[in-house]
């Protein structure tokens, strides 16, 4: 317990040292979400803005004049709308990619990370990351599909008793381990991606199987710390719907804003702190055991203790 | 001169038994019996009289019958032709309901896939008429609506001997019934079981010709008032509920048991076993005599038996106040077996509930469900129209009531939906159900002939209730609510048509209603008036020195109003200043459009069409009102809400892949 403690601790104490990277994201993701919606505010704006019944919409919210107004041939297709959104989620998908390196050489650093220094290590680690995500892909994917399928078989058995709760609690218990697992393997390739910047590893299947050893032996330490960071990250987003919808007023379009990205800036957080828990593990963890003879970039020197300087990058 | 008169009426009474076949009332007849209602006399002219001996084979599902239909000729002409419906012969692949319901959709299950657990079957075994012998092998599918050879859910037989006016028959039928797993309301899930229209039923004689339609995806049933005395007999495990009141309950020595019931004055018979049923037991004092309500939930909705039988209470309250009594002893509400499509039907004294273990209090689906099962007590059970060829007179009907009386119990705005801030109102799920389809169908159709489900939904239901709900600000909310109990009192027990019903509100009203009736329940005009055009600007807006101030500059306002479908409807409209003058206009809409103006010391700052939300059936409300000022706040909440998922997504993504 005090172990796990500690790791949540390190964990939370780089990321605080580190907020500017949280608000970077959490700015890129409330821009590319603004983009994403514009085009829904603009097939709404013609229908609202001049219409007393769009009343209906700000003091309280009438489920049924939604959807009405959704349904409106004027309103256009709701993929027009939906459409833009999945892209611009797919893009600040595609951005946590390509700076994901740069945070978390930040991460491992005991100072501020020069900006040329973040770039650089993005830069650098672009193909790497692409790799990374598709080895991802090619282990989770099948493992996802395994336990889904699973998932569904048993769902089905439980479905010919006549307890009606037994196929919601089996699908429960069911999507719990699928969200275990799942993590797990995050937790596998948050590792390999650490190792991968920190070591500026060109081999990543070398990382990947190195993370695996390494996880292998704190998994229950590492599952820990995420699951109960994943779990707060959760409380917070109800507690935050909770207030949304008890305290604002229906019509406060303001207070609904500042709660609602509070729960996000809350949420991307936790995330950012199961990565910097990873770093904290990976740094502990290859203190504890033999460096390999990899070279270290020269600006990561100063945050590998015991690490020796690479002659050249 | 009396003796030659005597003879010849001896012989003629003679020849017209052999010619009209058995009318013995010493045999056949009708029973009197009152045992089922709270009234001392008949309530219905009774045409039949069921009398079934039926028993159910848990572990395959079917049921071996025995059917004595006694029928009374009340048609005032002989009668040699008899269609009966095989209901449960529509589960079968090539059958008419299969394949309308493969094609355009069901009420419950998506027919994909075939599978044999849907097969059902109702299979004559014999088929005697007292007096006339064995006449099963004249038996004869017929297919009277779309000549589908493959549909064996009517069959006809011929009497050799016809049956004369108010002359009795009796049919003994031996039947095996094979039920489905439930596609649409009767059938077996898991243990669970509900027998609906299971058993082979006369059609009516109606307006001179007999009425008996083949089994349809979207059609429901029609059948003539009567008596009935039906024995079950089902594993001793099983929990057995069923239409009219329980005469005995013996078990047998074999592990069954055999539960009779009774029912009178009513035109079907369901009955529901399961052994996982909890009862509660209620009584409601109706205003002709207790009602005696058995609310059968599942287990794990035994939370919610309360809430069942208290909106149950509710709405029988209702009904009897606005629109007249309910005259049975019994009300049997069944929660069905969770997936088992059975859920939201009704037969006589008994109707189908459906809930989940986790309903939240605030979502008013069972509510919704029960309020609209009971109704059909009065829009079919006892006002029986034909559901076949006017599904509007009993589920538009029902619907309309709905409104009307759930408003009353959880709020016009939240009858639906009050939970986590997000409301919902039955009136406008109504009129959301209509607007998507609103050029498609009439309301006046057969209910086989809609374009599609969602068709014949959104127009029997959905429209039907606006159109009513319209009607109500066309001749006052007080006129409405008493054509109705004139309706319901003049056509309880009988078979009214469309006609009827429209005469009676314009009776009542005395008002010409045609012009409306002929748009709204006949065609296919859509409503749909919009503020297309508003104007306002300064009398002097031309002079050099001019400078706009409040109060004291005059403006030249115009508004347009435009109607841009077909159906034309008065309408009122508001018009609003900004010095808080309002001035009211109404417009016969006969024409296109129309143009209002004013000069006056004031802006123009609204127009609203149909102030007093009278009219639902208006397609589009979003147009109906125009403000000078554009005010950007709800979009800018609803593009909040939308940022807000589109943020939670995009980070969810990122979350799990790198």
């Amino acid at each position: 317990m005090s172990e796990k403690k500690s790791l949540l601790s390190a964990g939370a104490k780089i990321a605080g040292r580190n907020k500017r990277y949280v608000i970077w994201f959490y700015l890129l993701n409330l821009t590319l979400a603004s983009f994403g919606a514009a085009a829904f505010r603009n097939q709404a704006h013609a229908i609202l803005d001049h219409s007393l019944y769009a009343d209906k919409l700000l003091h309280g919210f009438h489920l049924i004049v939604l959807l009405e107004l959704l349904a409106r041939p004027d309103f256009g297709p709701t993929n027009a709308s939906t459409m833009p959104a999945f892209y611009f989620a797919l893009l600040f998908f595609l951005a946590t990619m390509l700076f994901l390196p740069g945070v978390l050489l930040g991460y491992a650093s005991d100072h501020r990370l020069p900006r040329y220094e973040f770039y650089r290590t993005c830069g650098q680690n672009i193909w790497r990351f692409v790799r990374l995500f598709l080895f991802f892909v090619i282990i989770a994917g099948p493992i996802t599909g395994i336990l889904g399928a699973a998932k569904n078989a048993l769902a089905k058995a439980a479905d010919q008793t006549s307890n009606e709760r037994l196929p919601f609690f089996t699908q429960l218990v069911c999507l719990i381990i699928i969200f275990l697992v799942l993590t797990a393997i995050r937790i596998w390739f948050d590792l390999a991606q650490t190792r991968v910047v920190i070591r500026d590893e060109g081999k990543v299947r070398k990382s990947i199987a190195a993370a695996y050893r390494s996880m292998k032996h704190q998994r229950v330490r590492l599952l820990g710390s995420y699951v109960l960071i994943a779990f707060l990250a959760v409380i917070a987003l109800i507690v935050g719907i909770w207030i949304w919808i008890k305290i604002v007023p229906a019509a406060s379009v303001l207070g609904a804003f500042i709660v609602g990205q509070v729960i996000l800036l809350v949420w991307l957080a936790a995330r950012f702190w199961q990565r910097a828990c990873a770093v904290a593990f990976y740094l502990e963890y290859e203190n504890e055991t033999p460096v390999e003879t990899l070279s270290v970039p020269e600006t990561v020197a100063p945050i590998m203790p015991g690490a020796q300087p690479s002659p050249a990058v | 001169m009396f003796a030659k008169c005597s003879f010849l009426l001896i012989v003629i009474a003679a020849s017209s038994l052999q010619v009209f076949g058995q009318a013995a009332p010493n045999t056949a007849a009708i029973p009197a019996t009152t045992s089922a209602i709270n009234s001392a006399q008949p309530l219905s002219q009774r045409i039949v009289a069921y009398d079934i001996d039926a028993k159910y084979d848990a572990k395959s599902h079917s049921l071996d019958g025995a059917e004595t239909l006694t029928y009374h000729n009340t048609t005032g002409q002989p009668l040699d032709t008899f269609p009966f419906h095989l209901y449960l012969n529509g589960f079968q692949p090539k059958a008419t309901w299969v394949r309308e319901a493969k094609q355009n959709g069901t009420r419950d299950e998506t027919l994909d896939k075939w599978e044999t657990k849907y097969y059902g079957l109702d299979e004559i075994k014999s088929f005697e008429v007292l007096g006339q012998g064995d006449l099963t092998s004249q038996l004869q599918f017929i297919q009277p609506d779309d000549g589908n050879k493959d549909d064996h859910t009517v069959v006809q037989v011929h009497l050799p001997k016809p049956i004369p006016p108010n002359g009795f028959v009796q049919f003994k039928i031996k039947f095996r019934d094979q039920f489905p797993e439930t596609l649409a309301r009767t059938g077996w899930k898991r243990d669970f079981l509900l027998a609906g229209q299971w058993f082979p039923k006369v059609g009516v004689w109606w307006h001179g010709a007999w009425n008996c339609h083949q089994f349809h995806g979207t059609t429901e049933f029609f059948a003539d008032f009567g008596v009935y005395d039906v024995k079950v007999t089902v594993p001793q495990t099983e929990v057995v509920g069923a239409t009219g009141v329980e005469v005995s309950n013996i078990n047998n020595p074999d592990g069954t048991k055999t539960l009779t019931y009774h029912g009178d004055d009513i035109h079907d018979f369901a009955w529901t076993a399961s052994p996982h049923y909890k009862i509660l037991e209620d009584e409601f004092q109706g205003s002709m005599g207790p009602v005696k309500l058995n609310v059968m939930m599942q287990p794990a909705h035994w939370s919610q038996a309360e809430r069942h039988a208290r909106v149950l209470k509710e709405t029988l309250d209702h009904f009897e106040r606005w629109y007249g009594p309910y005259p049975y002893k019994t009300l049997t509400l069944v929660d069905p077996e969770v997936g088992s499509a059975a859920g939201g039907m009704e037969y006589p004294t008994f109707i189908t509930g459906e809930t989940n273990w986790w309903m939240p209090g605030g979502l008013l689906l069972p509510e919704l469900v029960v309020e609209h099962e009971f109704g059909h007590q009065y829009w079919y059970g006892m006002v029986a129209t034909n559901e076949f060829e006017d599904a509007w007179m009993d589920e538009g009907i029902n619907s309309y009531t709905e409104v009307q009386v759930l408003d009353s119990i959880a709020g016009p705005n939240t009858s639906i939906l009050n939970q986590w801030g997000i409301t919902a109102g039955e009136r406008e799920l109504q009129r959301q159900g209509y607007i998507g389809v609103a050029d498609l169908d009439p309301i006046a159709q057969d209910a086989w002939k809609y374009f599609s489900f969602n068709s014949y939904g959104g127009i029997t239901y959905g429209k039907t209730a606006s159109v009513l709900l319209t009607l109500e600000g066309i001749i006052g909310e007080d006129t409405m609510q008493k054509a109705m109990h004139t309706y319901f009192m003049r056509y309880r027990f009988t078979h009214p048509t469309k006609e009827d019903f429209l005469k009676t509100v314009e009776e009542v009203s005395g008002k010409d209603l045609r012009w409306y009736f002929n748009q709204a329940i006949y065609g296919t005009q859509v409503l749909n008036y919009e503020v297309l055009r508003t104007d306002s600007s300064p009398v002097d807006w031309y002079k050099k020195e001019f400078k706009e101030k409040k109060g004291e500059t005059e403006y030249e306002s115009n508004v347009w109003i435009h109607r841009k479908d077909d159906f034309i409807f008065p309408i009122d409209i508001e018009v609003k200043f900004d010095n808080g003058e309002k001035v009211r206009e109404r417009w016969n809409g006969q024409s296109r459009w129309i143009r209002y103006s004013y000069q006056k010391k004031a802006k123009l700052e609204s127009v609203e069409i149909d102030p007093d939300s009278k009219i639902l059936l208006d397609r589009n409300n979003f147009n109906n009102s125009h403000t000078d000022k554009a005010n950007s706040a709800p979009v800018r909440k609803l593009a909040n809400y939308w940022t807000f998922i589109t943020q939670f997504l995009a980070q969810m993504l990122a979350w799990w892949m790198v």
